[in-house]
């Protein structure tokens, strides 16, 4: 057991993202809006970071510059020592709204990105099959997106996006268009695929409990001009089942981000009204 | 009766009515019951004659709809997908659009003539522009998060055009199409009104010159089966091509 967590560690030590000192302003009805003030972030490979904070912090922004859809104003963004220039395979991308192609069935939208990567014709069917198991949607192969429920077109997404095995996955609150009931089994499916594929992740969400349940790391964010408010390490043992949302660990994390989110919520509140 | 029936109740009535109206002799002289245009059909067909005319505007619709459908959609995509072209091309449809490619009829048969080739130019220019808008707009209406999540695959520019924006205009580009269709048909019978040897919109011009209401009423009636069926034809490939995008939401041709 020792030996497996001394491994883990020694994978960690590498980082994969590097951000430094980012910068982001827009203009919002002619007036210049500060999203992100001298951001600076280390995320190691194999890391689930979370990124939690008051709505307008800049935390969605943030994963855009990641994606490389939004550029920045300042600072540098890298993974594995390579800028950021643009959007690009390595990150693979999950957003709130799926983003599935509606003309396409549950294994055109998986196979797609193999297409344009011309991975060889050979191997796509493979990999397609090897991803729709693992979100368990082999049976609804042929079936269109309009077809299925939130929850399966988020699972097709996620297929989609593991298939062309980007370095790190940026996810843009993927759960947040799901019922509570359908948002916890997601959880419950990342967090036993992750377990499986310990892909680099960042996390966007504003659902404390999601982000203490899947992350390693929790970022809080404070309200804008975005900074980390704090970088809680989250200690829960993994792999993580259901029940680790009934330990007291889990509640006493819950209560600390809780309590610093609460206080940037409020400024946030402030300064908008 | 099922209710997909319903919609045949309109027509019988009227041609019953019609019918009748004939046997009491209560029709006008341009009016001929349904039972005299059905036979004059049937001897027109066993002659051949109706075939012809039937091929000659098949052939000038087929070859417009084809040239200006591709045209004006190509035309119309590149242009709500690329803003220089947009911009270059903007102010010259906005200020043709409006012109009645009808009007336009004579100086288009001064220069391609009386034969095949005006015509087809004729319905080639007059679906261009339904085409054109409905490919633009249908352009215009792609999901941004769509564009994202092809860039973030890594697809070029030329991939994101003909996988994604396409695609997406699909279901506006049919709709595009489905008025061409009608408004090929109307131009054909004009254009052959005012100059051909042949063809459908010849038959009625000709035969009102000559006081053969029942061969006018052939044709009127031959034109509206096939643009019927024309646009059945076309219903039908919409919904297999649109098959994941209709779900749900319109299954009224279904």
């Amino acid at each position: 057991m020792s030996e497996i967590l001394d491994a883990a560690t020694a994978i960690q030590l590498s980082p994969a993202l590097v951000v430094k000192s980012l910068v982001k302003t827009f203009s919002r009805q002619g007036r210049a809006v500060q999203a992100l003030d001298d951001f600076n972030l280390t995320v190691h490979e194999g890391e689930f970071v979370a990124i939690v904070g008051p709505s307008g912090c800049g935390k969605s922004t943030f994963l855009h510059m990641l994606g490389g859809f939004e550029p920045s104003n300042g600072g540098t963004i890298e993974l594995d020592a390579k800028p950021i220039t643009g959007p690009g395979p390595d990150r693979g991308m999950l957003f709130q709204d799926y983003a599935l192609y509606p003309w396409r069935t549950v294994y055109g939208n998986i196979i797609w990105p193999l297409e344009v990567q011309h991975v060889p014709k050979a191997e796509r069917a493979a990999i397609v099959e090897r991803f729709m198991s693992l979100v368990g949607l082999t049976h609804f192969r042929d079936h269109y997106p309009a077809e299925l429920s939130g929850g399966m077109k988020q699972r097709v997404a996620l297929a989609r996006v593991l298939a062309f095995d980007p370095k790190i996955l940026l996810m843009d609150e993927p759960f947040g268009a799901l019922d509570a009931q359908n948002r916890e089994l997601m959880q419950e499916e990342l967090s036993r695929i992750w377990d499986r594929t310990r892909k680099t992740v960042i996390f966007v969400t504003h659902d404390i409990d999601e982000a203490i349940y899947l992350a390693d790391r929790v970022i809080v964010f404070t309200a804008r001009p975005g900074r980390i408010k704090q970088d809680v390490k989250i200690e829960l043992p993994r792999p993580r089942g259901p029940d680790i949302r009934k330990s007291p660990e889990y509640t006493q994390y819950r209560n600390l981000i809780w309590d610093l989110l609460r206080e940037e919520v409020m400024r946030a509140r402030e300064e908008y009204n | 009766m099922p209710v997909r029936l319903i919609g045949l109740i309109p027509p019988l009535a009227l041609v019953i009515i019609w019918e009748l109206c004939g046997q009491y002799h209560m029709l006008p002289r341009y009016l001929v019951p349904p039972s005299l245009i059905v036979s004059t059909t049937w001897r027109m067909l066993l002659s051949g004659e109706l075939i012809g005319h039937i091929g000659a505007s098949m052939f000038r619709i087929a070859m417009g709809f084809l040239i200006g459908s591709i045209c004006g959609t190509a035309a119309g995509l590149i242009s709500g997908s690329v803003r220089p072209v947009e911009r270059f091309y903007e102010p010259l449809i906005s200020l043709t659009y409006p012109v009645p490619k009808t009007a336009a009829l004579p100086i288009i048969f001064a220069w391609f003539g009386l034969g095949d080739a005006a015509k087809i130019v004729a319905i080639t220019l007059s679906i261009f522009y339904p085409c054109y808008i409905a490919a633009y707009y249908g352009a215009k209406s792609v999901a941004g998060i769509h564009i994202w999540s092809a860039r973030n695959m890594g697809a070029t520019r030329l991939q994101i055009f003909f996988r994604i924006v396409l695609p997406s205009a699909l279901p506006q580009i049919f709709n595009g199409l489905r008025i061409a269709i009608g408004l090929s048909f109307i131009v054909m019978v004009t254009s052959e009104l005012i100059a051909a040897q042949k063809g459908l919109g010849y038959l009625v011009g000709a035969a009102e010159d000559n006081m053969r209401f029942d061969i006018m009423w052939v044709a009127v009636v031959t034109i509206g089966i096939i643009g019927f069926c024309a646009d059945r034809i076309l219903l039908m490939i919409r919904s297999r091509v649109l098959m994941g995008q209709l779900l749900g939401k319109d299954q009224a041709h279904g």
